[in-house]
Parts: C-alpha cells; sequence; structure tokens
C-alpha cells in the first residue's frame, strides 16, 4: 500500500506503522482473549455440566457452516481497510453497515480516494470518530435504557420476541442478501441445495439435522463453482469485493 | 447478580444472561476498543504532517466518522434491543454491538442450540442451551479476529499476489456461502410452525419495502434501518397471530 513516500514523509509514516504493527495485533489478540475466556467461563465455569464435546460439537456444526466465510471476509476487505485499520476494523465490528462508510464519507470530504498513506490515515480517524458513537449510543440505549425497558415490557411480548425472533431476522437478512449478492445464478443453487437439504434429505435422514448448514454451504460452493459463466471469467473489482460477503452475513 | 441460581435445566436464563463474569467479559471488551482508539488517534496526529494532514483535518475527519456512524449505531441499538430478552445485555453488547453481527451471531446460536436438539428462545431453551449456544457464536466469531491477525500481516507484504490467484473463487465462494446458509437456516425455520412461516414472510416484506422505498425515493438511510424495521414488524405480526389464537 505504500506510495514511496520521500526522504521527509516516510519518518513520519514508519513511526506510525511501528505504533499500529504493535498495538494493532495486541488490541485486537486482547480483544479475542476476552471473548474466549467469557465464552469457556460460561460454558464450563458456570456449573452447567456443558461436557468439552458438547461445546465442540456446537462449534464444529458453526465452523462447518460460516469458517469459509470468517477466512475471506478479511481477505476481501484488506485492499479498502489498508493494515493499520484491519485491527481496528475486526476488532469493533459492523464494517459493511458502519465502518466503511464512515471512513469513504470523511475521504471524499478531503478528495481523497482509497489505497494511499493519506487516506489510510484519514480512514483511521473516521473509524474513531464512528466508535465513539457506536459506543456511546450502545451503553445508552442499549445497555441503560434498553435493559430498562426489556424489564418493564409485559413477559407474553418478550416470550414472542424470544421465540419469533430467528424468523424475524432470517426473512429480512435473507432479502437483502440475495439483493446485495445480486447473482441470479448462485441464488438459484442455493434455493435449490437448501430445499433439497431440508425439505427431502433431513426428513429422510434425521442424523444430518446437525450439520445440514454446513452440508448445503458446501454444497452451494461446489454446484455454483461447477455452473458459474467460464466464458467471461468475472473481474473482481474492490467495489465488488465488499458487496459480496457484505450487508447480510458478518460484521 | 444471583449466580446462585445457576441450574442448567432452568428455563430462567436471567441468572446465567447476567452473570458478573460476562459483564466483566463485556467491559473488558469496551475497554480495549477505547485504548486502541486513543492509541491510534495519537499515532495518526504524529503521522498527520507527513500526509499533509492539517490537525483541524485529523478532528475533522473524526468529526464526519462520528457523524456517519450515527445512523448505522441506533440501527444496530435496535437489532441488540429486540434481543435483549435472548442472550441478555452482556452478550448482545459484545456480539452484536461490536465484534459480530446480529445475522451471523443468532445464526450461529441457533445452530448450536440445534446441535442440543433444542430451540432458540422457546420451551427447550434452557440456561445450559444458553451457555453453549454464547460459547460456540463467540468462538465461531474469533476465526474472524484469528483470520484478521494472522493474515493483515502476510498481505501486507504478498497481498497483490494472492488475490491475483483466482478472481472467480473470490467472487463465487463467499456468495455461495453466504446464500446457501441462510437459505438453509430460513427454510428449518419455516418448518417449525406456520407462525414462523409467516413472521419470516413478513420480515422479508418489510426489508422488501423498505428497500424499495430506500431506492425510489433515495433515502440511504432507510437501506440501514431496514433490518431494525423488519424485526419490529415480524414480530409485531408473531404477536397478533399468537394472541389471537
Amino acid at each position: 500500500m505504500s506510495n514511496k513516500p520521500s526522504a521527509d514523509t516516510s519518518e513520519g509514516f514508519s513511526a506510525f506503522d511501528r505504533t499500529t504493527s504493535f498495538w494493532g495485533p495486541i488490541t485486537l489478540g486482547l480483544g479475542l482473549l476476552i471473548s474466549l475466556a467469557a465464552a469457556l467461563y460460561a460454558a464450563f465455569g458456570t456449573g452447567l455440566g456443558v461436557t468439552p464435546l458438547e461445546l465442540i460439537t456446537a462449534v464444529g456444526a458453526v465452523l462447518a457452516t460460516f469458517g469459509i466465510i470468517a477466512v475471506i471476509e478479511p481477505v476481501s476487505y484488506f485492499p479498502i481497510l489498508g493494515r493499520s485499520a484491519m485491527y481496528q476494523a475486526f476488532l469493533i465490528g459492523n464494517i459493511a453497515n458502519k465502518l466503511l462508510p464512515a471512513a469513504i464519507v470523511a475521504q471524499a470530504n478531503l478528495g481523497e480516494k482509497p489505497g494511499t498513506r493519506r487516506a489510510e490515515l484519514i480512514a483511521g480517524s473516521a473509524i474513531i470518530g464512528a466508535v465513539l458513537v457506536h459506543i456511546t449510543t450502545l451503553i445508552l440505549l442499549v445497555g441503560v435504557l434498553g435493559t430498562w425497558l426489556v424489564g418493564m415490557l409485559p413477559a407474553p411480548l418478550i416470550a414472542t420476541a424470544r421465540t419469533y425472533i430467528l424468523p424475524a431476522i432470517f426473512g429480512a437478512v435473507l432479502l437483502q442478501s440475495v439483493l446485495a449478492m445480486k447473482s441470479r445464478r448462485t441464488t438459484i443453487v442455493a434455493v435449490v441445495v437448501a430445499a433439497a437439504i431440508v425439505f427431502l434429505a433431513v426428513p429422510l435422514a434425521p442424523s444430518l439435522t446437525y450439520f445440514a448448514t454446513a452440508l448445503a454451504v458446501i454444497l452451494t460452493i461446489a454446484i455454483s463453482w461447477f455452473a458459474r459463466v467460464k466464458t467471461a471469467p468475472p473481474t473482481v473489482t474492490h467495489a465488488e469485493e465488499t458487496s459480496a460477503p457484505d450487508a447480510a452475513a458478518t460484521n | 447478580m444471583v449466580h446462585e441460581a445457576v441450574d442448567p435445566g432452568s428455563k430462567d436464563i436471567t441468572p446465567l444472561i447476567h452473570h458478573p463474569v460476562l459483564w466483566a467479559g463485556a467491559i473488558g471488551v469496551f475497554a480495549v476498543v477505547i485504548l486502541q482508539s486513543v492509541i491510534y488517534f495519537r499515532a495518526i496526529r504524529k503521522a498527520a504532517p507527513a500526509a499533509d494532514l492539517t490537525p483541524a483535518q485529523v478532528t475533522g475527519s473524526v468529526r464526519s466518522g462520528a457523524v456517519a456512524a450515527i445512523g448505522p449505531s441506533l440501527a444496530v441499538a435496535l437489532i441488540a434491543v429486540s434481543l435483549l430478552p435472548l442472550f441478555g445485555t452482556p452478550a448482545v453488547l459484545t456480539r452484536i454491538g461490536l465484534v459480530g453481527s446480529a445475522a451471523f451471531d443468532v445464526a450461529a446460536a441457533g445452530i448450536s442450540a440445534g446441535t442440543q436438539g433444542a430451540q432458540l428462545g422457546g420451551p427447550t431453551y434452557t440456561q445450559k442451551i444458553f451457555a453453549i449456544a454464547f460459547a460456540a457464536m463467540t468462538i465461531g466469531g474469533l476465526v474472524w479476529m484469528l483470520t484478521a491477525l494472522i493474515l493483515t500481516p502476510i498481505l501486507s507484504k504478498g497481498g497483490a499476489k494472492l488475490r491475483k490467484v483466482n478472481p472467480a473463487v473470490m467472487a463465487i465462494v463467499p456468495t455461495a456461502a453466504l446464500l446457501g446458509a441462510f437459505f438453509t437456516l430460513s427454510f428449518q425455520e419455516v418448518l417449525k410452525s406456520p407462525v414462523h412461516l409467516v413472521t419470516m414472510l413478513a420480515s422479508a416484506a418489510a426489508m422488501g419495502v423498505c428497500l424499495l422505498l430506500a431506492h425510489r425515493l433515495r433515502l440511504p438511510w432507510l437501506r440501514e434501518w431496514g433490518l431494525g424495521a423488519s424485526i419490529i414488524v415480524a414480530l409485531a405480526c408473531a404477536y397478533f397471530m399468537t394472541s389471537a389464537a
């Protein structure tokens, strides 16, 4: 990402690179360790009798479904974010819907395009601004007001929210992903594969239930790959890379 | 908080979802994010002259980032509040608010509950199911962080080479993985009950209306609010259907 800075500016940048390549991984790693500790405590420290095998099975089912996306997404964000902001983005989350728009607006205000060192610093500043607003809203609206609000709501309403939250989220996410992906071929493959697995394969072989999603992911990837348009290989621009894992899924 | 009330089979998940250790974890993650922002801000200010940025331009960029984040942050907060009854405040603050996202974490929690033959939120949703779901969605989410940690230095050195390997892979694999996962998860929900089916259709319809209005009336903020609004509309439908029956 370096633009071959001249001698006097390279000093300023190398200090920045030293700081962020040291503290970036440390803070991201700290966030990772704290999350891991809380997760392991919830499973094993609370005396609920969760066995390691039960947790491994659950994690295995999650990773079999989302593991590939979890590896590909950071790779596709790298060209837009640049090295230093990668450590910010994957600690903070909500990348596609919050951090990228914030960075792009700030860069546009100063007439800068992604890819330069100047743009990298502007993006870093914008992300800091976004974090300030985000943390404040979370603490006030969710931590304080939300917890109070949920305590005030009548029990049947809470029960409904708990029981039907999954379809309430998936309906919107599904439509949004289909529209964001703009890939009719892959959408058709996904619908057919998912329907075949959920409505045919699982009723016939109930032991598949645990890994139905993972199986669907692998089959959809394989079939979409072989059914791709081979005559005109898609040229991946930066914009398309973001819109691919964008919106619906993660972060 | 009453963590002595922990009981694996208990359907009252309140003691566990507000466990002091989960609160400590949430506060820890918030503290790390703030620490990182402070370190980065100081580093950026120092490097700014080398990039032809005045201190005023740096502050201005922080401000534009903050303003741009108001809409998305409120939208995320709305989604987070609707998930509070299911996961509790500390888990929602860290998983949905920071680090993770609603779509991945809820899907991961549902998949984890499934490995125990249980469903989120329903009568089979016990303290033990919450513990497994929370642990599995957190550990699953760590893969993103781990990938970013490992691949960022590698990509900074030879990123261009790695991405040139095969652009078709980068274009097809994430799309296929995502659509395959969410269609399967959605179809599984549809099978649970007619109310689940209608709730999902209501959610998709509400999202459709939001996206259409956003496009037609050029209201980009409606795009960000789409998910939050759709969840509220869909849950309202579910409530009226179940209370009418």
